[in-house]
């Protein structure tokens, strides 16, 4: 009847349903992308079609495509075969939008907390739904907006849209159950950043001497000799051993929560690392990134070398700590301004083409999303003669109901008084 | 005394329960007519003649002969139209509320039946007035010893008040005149005999055979709302206290303070955040097991 930390992590919809190793991640995202692809051919096949029935009406078709499409979405030229995003392509999307999202998160001054869960609601929503189909635009601030709601941070719609340019309150709901139904109705997500302070907490009560450490696990130093060996701590890997005194200690690994926290906020939140690793791995290679030796000799006193876990988790925390390194947002000391810059340059090029790209190949029966949430609606008159059969029906049934009423109570007296008048 | 009906004034009319026997209205006159019954004396009136003679206290009894004092509280309507058995049903009652043992309770069928052979014996005592002082003497001795063997609040044994006992003389607080036309002058001095069945309460009047020794209930576990699960940390010890500079605004913050919010549940939060998942490896694929639960 004991629940460990990594019980309740087990039990965790993080870990249940969004957890894949890498090969399933890239098999998920392929069979996203064949699939939205396949759509997007059929639903331009069918709309070519349509408009080559109306070639002898073409105001009409015209008119009809602008009300369908919305404004920013011309249809491939027509003698060409679409041309979909390769799975690649959709990844190197959402992860741009991804970027865009925190902006925005940090533009309307939201905690970090309800960016990051806006985040990662953005990329569990697109390992399940390609770019190709639904606007990343709009799933964006809808996201931040679900996650606002799930993170206990209250935020109304009127005025959350009102702080957005063009956007009504019924753009920012129409893809809700979307986006809802996309997470499974899982609206927790796991960050890393209080995991990370808890880290410090321990790390600094190290540095002073006071620490009390784990009863069953192994240790070979007592509080007194970790705090001699945390000052006696090289100050890059591999480096000579040095003698800092315990203000300097203390400095040091407040720097590198400040560097793990950057890491955090940023590179973890763009790469599938959320995915991948669990949230302990995560802000721990994040602090391996930071200071290295410091992170291993904290992890010694928590899983000691003799562990037999110990050679893989340090496996795992590197390949992590690959991946958040691997972003363009986090630059070591290595690179120099310019390199980045001319990096940064490319990748905007690049972007660009891919927008336009995506801009092609949208998937015409998914562009207005505020039509097709109220067409679900009930009482949607939208298609004309289906609509206007079923209001004939319900109104049927709604004098019938009434007469069944009127038989076991008597008729209203209003409605006798009217009959009278008349 | 128990059938007031016969020896009432009203039996040389045809029928019983026509005619109140205290002020002679009739039901012919009457519709609504209720009659009433004391459980004292078991002797009817009608409503209004009890509201008459006992909405001011306790009085005597107005039928002739009886000298009951009465409370207005316990009169009640008869349920039987026969008003022995409405006496032999409220002694059984009685009888029933102390000797409450079951076949379980008895080692053997033979003792039960001995056990309740015993309990007719005494509720018959008490129906027919066969040495009424004795038998309720065992009631009340037996009624202590349970109680003193279970230590609970057991509800106290009445004595029969239709039957002579010396402890059925009420006390009339309403006036000296009435108590002297009561005619019991011992007044409010509290009864000897009750006294001396207090002190018999060690020694216990009736032993069944094989009756099984009282086992008290085991005492209920304090209510866990998490069923016993408990998060038993591997990786961590939360201490009490953190010395890190971010953290004294929080500490020192009477927001926080006044709240009633406790420091060390952010740190055990944030430990258990920091090492839930340090063990589990995705790359291992699920427990499959785990995911079943869910």
């Amino acid at each position: 009847m004991k629940l460990t930390e990594d019980d309740i992590y087990r039990r965790s919809t993080q870990y249940l349903h969004w957890s894949f190793t890498a090969a399933q991640l890239a098999a998920q995202r392929l069979k996203t992308n064949i699939q939205a692809a396949e759509r997007v051919k059929a639903a331009v096949a069918r709309q070519r079609a349509a408009r080559a029935l109306k070639t002898e009406t073409p105001n009409a078709s015209g008119s009809e495509n602008a009300s369908q499409n919305g404004a920013n979405t011309p249809l491939p030229p027509p003698d060409r075969e679409v041309d979909c995003l390769t799975m690649a392509e959709e990844k190197r999307l959402v992860d741009n939008f991804c970027e865009k999202a925190l902006e925005l998160g940090d533009f309307l001054k939201l905690p970090i907390e309800v960016t990051a869960t806006g985040v990662q609601f953005m990329r569990r929503f697109y390992l399940l739904n390609s770019p190709m189909t639904y606007e990343p635009n709009q799933i964006s601030r809808t996201a931040i907006f679900i996650a606002s709601k799930a993170e206990g941070h209250h935020l109304p719609v009127a005025h959350y849209a009102a702080s957005l340019p063009k956007t009504k309150p019924e753009d920012i709901l129409a893809p809700e159950y979307l986006i809802t139904q996309a997470l499974r109705f899982h609206y927790e997500v796991r960050h890393p950043f209080r995991g990370l302070k808890g880290g410090h907490l321990e790390m600094m009560a190290m540095a002073a001497g006071k620490a009390t450490l784990p009863p069953n696990i192994p240790q070979d130093r007592d509080p007194r000799a970790l705090q001699q060996a945390m000052l006696e701590l090289p100050r890059r890997p591999g480096g000579p051993a040095s003698a800092m005194s315990e203000k300097e200690l203390e400095k040091r690994i407040t720097e590198a929560y400040g560097f793990a926290s950057h890491i955090l906020k940023n590179a973890a939140l763009l790469t599938d690392a959320y995915f991948l690793y669990t949230p302990s791995h995560i802000w721990l290679s994040a602090h391996l990134l930071a200071d290295e030796p410091l992170t291993l000799l904290y992890l010694s006193t928590k899983c000691p070398p003799s562990n037999p876990m110990h050679a893989k988790l340090l496996t795992t925390l590197r390949s992590c700590a690959a991946l958040l390194s691997s972003h363009h947002s986090f630059h070591p000391a290595s690179q120099t301004e310019e390199e980045k810059a001319a990096r940064d340059k490319k990748d905007q090029v690049e972007l660009k083409a891919l927008m336009k790209k995506l801009r092609l190949c949208r998937d015409p029966d998914k562009t207005n999303l505020v039509k097709l949430n109220q067409a679900q609606k009930r009482d949607a008159v939208e298609n004309g003669e289906l609509e206007e059969n079923k209001r004939k029906k319900r109104k049927i049934a709604r004098e019938q109901y009434e007469k069944e009423a009127d038989d076991f109570f008597g008729p209203s007296l209003s409605k006798k008084e009217n009959e009278n008048a008349s | 005394m128990s059938k007031p009906a016969a020896r009432g004034p009203s039996n040389a009319n045809s029928k019983d329960g026509e005619i109140c026997p205290v002020c002679k209205s009739s039901r012919y006159l009457n519709k609504h007519m209720k009659f009433l019954i004391n459980p004292e004396c078991y002797h009817k009136m009608c409503e209004s003649c009890v509201d008459r003679i006992f909405s001011h206290g306790p009085a005597p009894c107005p039928i002739a002969g009886c000298k009951r004092t009465l409370r207005k509280v316990k009169f009640r309507e008869q349920r039987f139209e026969d008003l022995k058995v409405e006496r032999e049903v409220d002694i059984r009652r009685r009888v029933a509320a102390v000797f409450d043992k079951t076949e379980d309770d008895f080692e053997t069928l033979r003792d039960y039946n001995d056990y309740l052979e015993t309990v007719e014996e005494i509720t018959w005592n008490l129906i027919l007035k066969i040495d009424v002082e004795a038998t309720e003497k065992k009631l009340r001795q037996y009624e202590a010893a349970q109680k003193a063997e279970r230590n609970i609040q057991a509800q106290t044994y009445q004595p029969d008040p239709s039957l002579p006992s010396d402890t059925a003389q009420v006390v009339l607080k309403k006036s000296a005149a009435q108590r002297r036309a009561q005619g019991n002058p011992t007044g409010n001095t509290p009864d000897p005999a009750s006294g001396a069945g207090n002190g018999q309460q060690t020694e216990p009047g009736l032993r069944f055979k094989g009756l099984k020794k009282y086992v008290p209930p085991p005492p209920e576990a304090p209510f866990d709302p998490f069923d016993g699960w408990a998060i038993e940390p591997q990786y961590y010890v939360t201490q009490n206290d953190y010395d890190v500079e971010w953290l004294t605004r929080a500490i020192n913050d009477p927001l926080h303070i006044g709240g009633g919010y406790d420091m060390r549940d952010f740190y055990s939060w944030a430990l258990c955040d920091a090492f839930s998942g340090f063990g589990v490896f995705v790359e291992d694929g699920k427990d499959v097991e785990m995911a079943d639960v869910f």
